[in-house]
């Protein structure tokens, strides 16, 4: 089956949920190919993870130790997220289907929302220091790295750079660094970091829109 | 085919997993990472051996660690990914041979990177080190922790061949590093111990290694927990196609792998298993010691001497003495202590030297143990010798001796000699080793703030400390000390001494109000 195909216009006459579900239809094929429903389950691990770390107090509860594990879960949590910007289908899919750039940003906004959400779930009725601001604030930056990383080394090892950057954040946590561009370790609202994060979402976000991620003829699945 | 022909085919095998392993791209990456994180993180540190050598366990190893993992479960996915593993079952060269190449590329460039980095920090603390030599036992530790590191990244890709094995492990080996830290610095005597086999631990004091020597303990026990690990996870991967088929299989399973390298991973798992056992149990037995944490099945007596030494001195009728690796603050703490050495010159019980003395790995203050044979703090013996510890809290010896060329670094090390000279040893609040510090009495203050300003410095901070009742804990408000420290200001030198070597005992004592100063 085609993508053509399935967005065949509906019979004349038809209700209005059959010719919507052609869309949907193809969302859900484009997830699945994605494995979105995996990374789903991945993120929730990675909210369990946080919610029992919180739960259980396996980290500082103040200070700048307190930032360091949560900082850790959601930049885990859009690795994992940017994993499922890679295609198995490599450049065929490019060619066959106009509608791809807007399924990558749709899958990219959702996912990135999904994955807030499954986090700020998973701490409700726990203290987490900064707040859902912070843990937004890192989530959607650190995603925003992981989507033009994979411009350049593909969605597979898009994880790469993101977990370069929480590595670097952590450095910066511990040595009080101010500069905007080191938004996990400022405060929640800190407007320059909120735009240094949001500006390299956007750019990431457009970037992979229009070009998608890396692949090759003979791409890893 | 021979053993020397097999061995050339694996070398070749070896050689071009080497040269195409996705480690190699991450290079720059980790080379980013180590200086911005590890190296500037050494490079604030005192420039001691001990101090800086934990960079490599630390830092290094949060910054190596998680990618040692991910990356090595990418790479041991990788038959997963393309699916060839049914492909690649046909051949003649055996699962862990191919899986033996990858990895083992895998480590060569990982170990290489990190082994580069290591040797950066020692010839960067070479150039600066004053005394002592590179520590040993914190290359192998952080060595055999990324080995295991990626070892584990590397079962898990084995075992769970998918494209989010290997964020997933980078991450849970990130988690891992930094919940084993937390664990490991909450460590007591007696409780909590194990966690010191955590990848990370805390960040020794500056002396630590300079007065006694590091006792080895806690990293063997970190390299048997760890090799013990990494042993049982490449038994466990030799023994990966037998769990790969349902129970009824099993004999036709043993027979695919053979029966000999089913023999060999059972022993490696066994092996292994026993190994982290008995380093769990031996680092459940820790507590502390004059050389850092000891292990008393491991422990060596003989690294609880002390390490001889001859200290630098600077000065004639007052002499100020530091240990030769920290020889750069020497000339900061002559200039600090000369003045008011000088101010209180002739009184009784006044020092005629003052000497570092070791800080016994933070205990002594932390956890309120006194080691047998370990000078305190403070001053003591005739005549009279001030001894200081390098973690004093105004005035530390720590980070680079430029640090401490300043007028605060200064008045702070003025003030801990002469609450020393004036006050005494501190009184505790209340009982136990926890219980707070009082501050001096008022009269006290009043005495060192006039000798501070007299010796050329800027008047002490002693804080206001309050009772439970709202009452000031040194019995006055410190605008009535500054008013007594004004009207005792104003006297001559000569009646200052005089009236000083007539009343110092009550001082001392605390007997003395500040209405009875001069």
């Amino acid at each position: 089956m085609t993508t053509t195909h399935v967005l065949q216009p509906a019979a004349a006459g038809a209700p209005a949920r059959w010719r919507a579900a052609p869309a949907l239809r193809l969302l859900w094929l484009h997830w699945r190919s994605r494995r979105v429903p995996a990374a789903v389950l991945a993120l929730a691990v990675c909210g369990g993870v946080l919610c029992a770390a919180l739960r259980l107090q396996w980290t500082f509860n103040s200070g700048h130790f307190a930032q360091e594990l949560p900082m850790i879960v959601e930049g885990g949590a859009a690795a994992v997220l940017v994993i499922t910007t890679h295609s198995p289908f490599g450049e065929p899919e490019r060619t066959a289907s106009r509608w791809l750039p807007y399924l990558r940003l749709v899958t990219a906004l959702a996912m990135t929302a999904l994955a807030i959400g499954i986090l700020q779930l998973s701490v409700t009725g726990a203290s987490l220091d900064g707040g859902v601001l912070v843990l937004a604030r890192n989530v959607i930056g650190i995603t925003g790295i992981g989507l033009l990383t994979s411009l350049v080394t593909g969605g597979l090892l898009a994880w790469v750079v993101p977990m370069g950057y929480v590595a670097f954040a952590e450095y910066a946590l511990l040595q009080s660094w101010t500069s905007p561009w080191t938004w996990p370790v400022r405060p929640p609202d800190d407007r320059g970091a909120w735009l240094c994060a949001c500006a390299v979402y956007a750019v990431g976000l457009a970037a992979f829109t229009v070009r998608g991620a890396r692949t090759r003829l003979a791409d890893d699945s | 085919m021979t053993v020397a022909a097999l061995s050339r085919y694996q070398a070749r095998v070896l050689r071009i997993e080497i040269r195409r392993s996705v480690v190699l791209w991450s290079v720059p990456l980790l080379a980013a990472l180590f200086f911005f994180d590890s190296f500037r993180t050494a490079a604030g540190f005192l420039p001691a051996w001990t101090a800086r050598s934990s960079v490599i366990t630390n830092n290094m190893i949060a910054d190596f660690g998680p990618f040692a993992a991910g990356l090595a479960a990418w790479v041991a996915s990788r038959e997963g990914r393309r699916k060839t593993g049914d492909l690649l079952t046909t051949t003649v060269r055996p699962a862990w041979a191919r899986q033996a190449s990858a990895l083992g590329a895998t480590l060569f460039w990982l170990l290489l990177t990190f082994l580069a980095g290591v040797a950066a920090l020692y010839v960067d603390t070479a150039r600066q080190a004053t005394w002592g030599g590179p520590p040993v036992w914190p290359v192998v530790v952080g060595v055999v922790e990324v080995i295991t590191f990626a070892v584990i990244g590397f079962t898990a890709g084995a075992l769970f061949p998918g494209r989010f094995t290997a964020p997933l492990a980078a991450i849970g080996c990130f988690l891992l590093a930094t919940v084993g830290y937390h664990a490991a610095t909450a460590a007591r005597s007696g409780k909590g111990t194990p966690a010191l086999l955590s990848p990370a631990t805390t960040v020794p004091l500056g002396d630590v290694g300079v007065f006694y020597h590091v006792a080895p303990d806690v990293a063997i026990a970190q390299v048997m927990f760890m090799g013990g690990v990494t042993v049982a996870l490449l038994g466990l991967l030799t023994l990966a196609p037998v769990f790969r088929i349902s129970f009824r299989g099993l004999l036709a399973g043993v027979s695919r792998v053979g029966r000999w390298l089913c023999i060999a991973g059972v022993a490696l798992l066994a092996a292994g298993v026993a190994a982290s056992a008995t380093a769990f149990s031996l680092a459940g037995t820790a507590r502390l010691g004059i050389s850092g944490w000891e292990i008393p099945a491991l422990h060596d007596a003989a690294s609880d001497q002390p390490i001889p030494y001859t200290p630098d001195c600077a000065g004639s009728s007052f002499k100020v003495c530091v240990h030769p690796a920290f020889s750069g603050f020497l000339s900061d703490a002559n200039t600090a202590l000369q003045p008011v050495a000088a101010e209180i010159a002739g009184l009784p019980g006044a020092p005629v030297r003052a000497e570092q003395v070791p800080s016994g790995d933070g205990v002594l203050g932390t956890q309120g143990m006194n080691f047998a044979g370990v000078p305190k703090p403070g001053l003591s013996g005739t005549p009279a010798v001030y001894r200081y510890i390098s973690e004093d809290g105004l005035a530390p010896f720590w980070g680079s001796p430029a640090g401490a060329d300043n007028a605060s670094w200064r008045a702070g090390f003025q003030q801990d000699f002469l609450t020393a000279f004036v006050a005494g040893p501190p009184l505790a609040a209340g009982p136990g080793p926890d219980a707070a510090e009082l501050p001096p009495t008022a009269a006290q203050q009043a005495v060192i703030t006039v000798l501070m300003i007299k010796a050329g410095s800027v008047a002490p901070d002693f804080g206001e400390d309050m009772t439970n009742n709202g009452q000031p804990a040194a019995g006055a408000t410190p605008t009535q000390i500054a008013a007594a420290a004004q009207r005792f200001s104003s006297l001559s030198p000569a009646a200052r001494h005089a009236w000083l070597a007539a009343n110092l005992p009550a001082l001392r004592a605390g007997t003395t109000s500040l209405a009875q100063l001069p």
